[in-house]
């Protein structure tokens, strides 16, 4: 049963230990705010955490959380879904968990377009670590911590998904709440492999970009008129070429707002549906493996089952 | 005569799978113990590969040994490189067609043979031509020559069946199937089974079938049938005949996996493409398999899956168990049970990857960094390999653990009969699960090692690589950080105390041995019949076969150890160092200084191992074996 649910309940009994001004508390605010008016069921809604400052957000929401390893929580959070497609899964990981560690993982979600939700923190640093260079980092550029400028380039990371296949792509902005958290809530009510690039200052070893960086460059793609649905499987590639176009704009300003939505991609689950009628219906998650402690598989099934191996020696 | 035992060899992708299928299936259809071994390299088409099966009338056999009777060889390759493998009166069976090719000629042979080939030639007087090998077995080892020329019968079968030129060789498996049919008098009725099963398409079934009758009447009329087999007397009911892929796979399903993630790897992925090809369970049920993008992807999919509730898994080999590693401390660290199906092959590095080993078993046991509870168990057999899938997840459902199941390359790629499982004395155990409705969910309760498990979806939980509380939320007290950990790490005593010695290892031989083998895995089968062998010579050894590494077989093993004297065993192992003795010495202080290995990646034989403890018993320490192709 959905219950109207406040940000106060949605808060956990843990101190938030992130640096005073540090980007993630705008995450952090626009998740309640959306998962309240979303009207989230708490205990069908699971955060999945990588490594690092964002990793600890799962323990700061009053949801199920899982903080997993360096890299890792696509993975996690593909396994949980697949497992059990009635739960809401919302991955939020850093951006060196994300395209450095775990890059490759980032590139078969799109592939699978598993009705998932990445926000990814995007810093530039690897704060926890004390400030080392991430890989949306560009070259040249040296963040405080950095004893030499950067010599590795950065990726852009709306292009890789776009070519990874993610069905929503979508850009914020930490210290814009009120639109991250309307991208969030769309991200989620998407039905697909939906990806957030959030823009997070890190006040401590990001001393290029600031608040103050981001104030003056950031604004919206949509409402600057940028229409991010494609309307037909055909239009796929120009509305896809376009937004990939939009992504590396490079006058000085920076785009957020939704980049693309493509809703003609099946998810993964559908795919398997397909191939298995009852999977949608009863998640492997819930289905009887036993009956008073004895396998649901009896001989007589499993001789039909297997039949193929099966000899009656006479 | 009660046992047979063949060698089947051709290029990679020529149709020998195929060859030995049809084979295998027609002998147990007429009642017959079947275990046929796939020995190939790491190629998809051309290199030489082998089947090498024992067929028996009285029991389902494990083992396999040299010399063997019957040699059938689609190509040249496989004459030179098995000829010695024929006992005296054997068959071989090949092309006449390849009369005048010459070993060296052979692009696909590796260099090391051919030298080899070279000086035993030069000693015996040959020129190094097929021919010349084919005269030196029939005048040398009596042994009688089947030749066909694979040409005239590919014209003959394309004149009756009206096939195209470019398709007849893939008649070729076929000839080696009537040819063999023929000396051993496999029933009509069991051939025509077998080809039926194989060729579902009518159409290929009757050239087969043609080919199959063609070959027989020309093999029969020459040399009659005089290896038949004697009338079977195995007395078990029904059999199932297929590899340790899946086996484990059946197994698996029975136990109630319904995820199993992997990353495709030989000689583990046949297991999860047999899963998928189950997906439904028969139409009403489903299993996620999910091919996933590399192996650290594959674990911790598995680990989230079963985060949920589902029963969950991977089947990897060695380069992917490294990988996944790191996930597998995660499992540890939240008390996740995933149970990691690990099929052994030889290492390190890629090493041998289309042959087995035994060379990962302290891997398994150690791999972490940090420390937490886990359970390793060993299969020696398919049968063993089908209950102990079973009780995997049991065991880690129960206490909340990883599982490591180890299995090798040997089995996986080994087609056996076995007998029927038995399913209603199978158990599923799924441990203590939180009950519903609770007020308040604690995943890590400290009230209880084993702390209840809920799924994903039940209740609101926190789950954390990192250290924690009985929430799941970071913590790093140090209180907290004893409490937790202890709680984990006496999930060791529990297994301890609850999984009984008897489930560990299995002892077979004479009460009061004068030898004993130690061994593990793949071993138990040529094991039990060396020994068998020896007894009959009089000689008494025992097999003390390990089953369980964590928790250890430790009482049974002392006391054993004791009444045989410690300079009595024998570690019997695929590996340099006798892993599994290293344990034994760990858990015991026993230290086994004797050893039998062998780690060419080919499966230990019956009859060097008996040599090989022979040589022991006359004051060796340490017999490394090599035979086989």
């Amino acid at each position: 049963m959905a219950r109207k649910l406040t940000i106060n309940d949605l808060k956990t009994d843990v101190w938030v230990d992130w640096c005073p001004g540090c980007g993630n508390f705008g995450i952090l605010s626009a998740m309640y705010q959306a998962i309240a008016e979303l009207e989230l069921e708490p205990e069908k809604t699971v955060v999945v955490s990588g490594i690092g400052c964002s990793g600890k957000i799962a323990h700061f929401i009053n949801v199920t959380g899982v903080h997993t390893l360096h890299g890792r929580s696509l993975p996690y959070a593909e396994g949980i879904k697949l497992a059990n497609p009635d739960l809401t899964v919302l991955v939020n990981v850093g951006d060196g968990d994300l395209l450095g560690i775990g890059a490759a993982h980032f590139v078969a979600l799109g592939r699978r377009n598993v009705d998932l939700v990445v926000i990814m923190h995007d810093n530039t640093v690897y704060a926890l670590t004390k400030g080392q260079a991430s890989p949306t980092l560009g070259r040249n550029l040296q963040p405080k911590a950095l004893p030499k400028p950067n010599i590795q380039d950065a990726v852009n990371p709306i292009g890789l998904a776009i070519a990874a296949g993610y069905t929503f792509i979508a850009r914020g902005y930490a210290a814009r709440v009120q639109h991250l958290k309307e991208l969030i809530k769309k991200a989620v009510q998407h039905k697909g492999a939906a990806f957030i690039d959030v823009l997070q200052p890190c006040v401590t070893y990001d001393n290029i970009h600031t608040y103050d960086y981001y104030n003056k460059r950031v604004y919206d793609i949509n409402e600057e008129g940028w229409d991010p649905v494609v309307k037909s499987p055909e239009e796929f590639p120009e509305k896809a070429s376009q937004a990939l176009i939009k992504s590396y704009e490079s006058d000085g300003r920076i785009p957020i707002g939704i980049f693309l939505i493509n809703p003609h991609v099946p998810t993964f689950e559908e795919r398997y549906s397909q191939r298995i009628p009852s999977y949608l219906k009863v998640p492997p998650a819930r289905e009887p493996i036993e009956v008073g402690g004895k396998p649901v598989i009896t001989t007589e099934k499993f001789k039909e089952i297997f039949k193929k191996y099966v000899i009656e020696y006479r | 005569m009660n046992e047979l035992r063949y060698i089947l060899g051709g290029p990679q992708g020529g149709g020998l799978e195929t060859t030995s299928e049809v084979l295998s299936w027609a002998f147990a259809y007429s009642g017959y113990g079947v275990i046929s071994d796939r020995e190939y390299f790491s190629n998809i088409k051309g290199r030489h590969s082998y089947v090498h099966a024992t067929v028996s009338a009285v029991e389902l056999p494990r083992h396999l040994t040299y010399p063997v009777d019957i040699v059938a060889a689609m190509d040249a390759e496989t004459v030179f490189t098995h000829f010695g493998d024929l006992r005296e009166g054997g068959y071989l069976i090949y092309n006449s067609d390849d009369d005048n090719t010459n070993f060296t000629s052979i692009p696909s042979m590796e260099k090391e043979l051919k030298e080899r080939l070279a000086s035993e030639f030069k000693a015996l007087g040959l020129d190094g031509t097929v021919k010349s090998v084919v005269k030196y077995l029939q005048s040398s080892k009596k042994v009688r020559v089947v030749g066909l020329s694979f040409k005239e019968l590919l014209m003959e079968i394309q004149k009756r069946e009206g096939i195209v030129p470019s398709q007849a060789s893939r008649y070729i498996s076929t000839i080696l199937v009537g040819a063999v049919a023929a000396i051993t008098d496999i029933s009509n009725e069991g051939l025509d089974y077998s080809l039926r099963r194989r060729f579902t398409r009518e159409d290929l079934y009757r050239h087969n079938r043609t080919m199959a009758n063609i070959v027989i009447s020309i093999v029969k009329s020459q040399f009659g049938s005089e290896l038949k087999l004697e009338q079977p007397r195995i007395k078990v009911g029904s059999v199932l005949v297929a590899s340790g892929n899946d086996v484990i796979a059946m197994a698996k399903i029975v136990a109630g996996v319904r995820f199993q993630a992997y990353y495709p790897i030989t000689p583990a992925a046949d297991e999860s493409f047999t899963l998928e090809e189950y997906e439904t369970l028969g139409g009403d049920g489903a299993i996620i398999v999910f091919q996933t993008e590399d192996e650290l992807a594959a674990i911790n999919a598995a680990i989230g899956a079963a985060l949920t509730g589902v029963r969950s898994s991977v089947a990897t080999s060695g380069p992917g168990f490294d990988l996944m590693v790191e996930g597998l401390g995660w499992a540890g660290q939240n008390e996740v049970p995933v149970v990691v199906t690990y099929y052994q092959r030889g290492g390190p590095s890629t090493g041998q990857p289309t042959r087995g080993g035994q060379s990962d078993l302290l891997s398994s046991v150690f791999a972490s960094h940090g420390e937490y509870p886990r359970i390793v168990l060993a299969s020696g057999d398919h049968e063993e390999a089908f209950y102990d899938t079973i009780d995997a997840f049991n065991y880690a459902e129960t206490y909340q653990v990883p599982v490591i199941h180890l299995v090798d390359k040997f089995l996986a790629n080994t087609i056996a009969t076995i007998p029927m499982p038995n399913l209603d004395n199978i158990k599923i155990t799924r441990g203590v699960l939180a009950p519903k409705g609770l007020k308040e969910y604690k995943r890590f309760d400290l009230s209880s090692i084993i702390s209840p498990r809920a799924f994903l979806g039940d209740y609101v939980m926190w789950y954390s690589g990192d250290e924690h509380d009985e929430k799941g939320h970071i913590d790093e007290d140090p209180v907290i950080r004893i409490r937790m950990f202890d709680k984990r790490m006496r999930k060791l005593e529990l297994i301890e105390k609850e999984i009984p010695e008897e489930r560990r290892y299995s002892y077979f031989g004479p009460e009061k041995p004068d030898i004993l083998l130690v061994g593990w895995g793949f071993v138990k089968g040529v094991a039990l019949k060396a020994i068998e062998e020896l007894g009959n010579e009089g000689v008494k050894v025992g097999y003390y076969h390990i089953r369980m590494f964590i928790p250890f077989p430790k009482e049974s093993i002392t006391k054993l150890a004791r009444e045989v004297g410690a300079d009595n065993l024998i570690a019997v192992e695929h590996n340099y160092q006798a892993q599994a003795s290293k344990l034994v010495a760990m858990n015991t202080g026993i230290v086994v200084s004797k050893s039998i290995v062998k780690y060419t990646g080919r499966p230990m034989y019956v009859h060097e191992l008996v040599n090989s403890i022979k040589n022991i018993m006359k004051g060796g320490v340490r017999e490394v074996m090599s035979y086989g192709a």
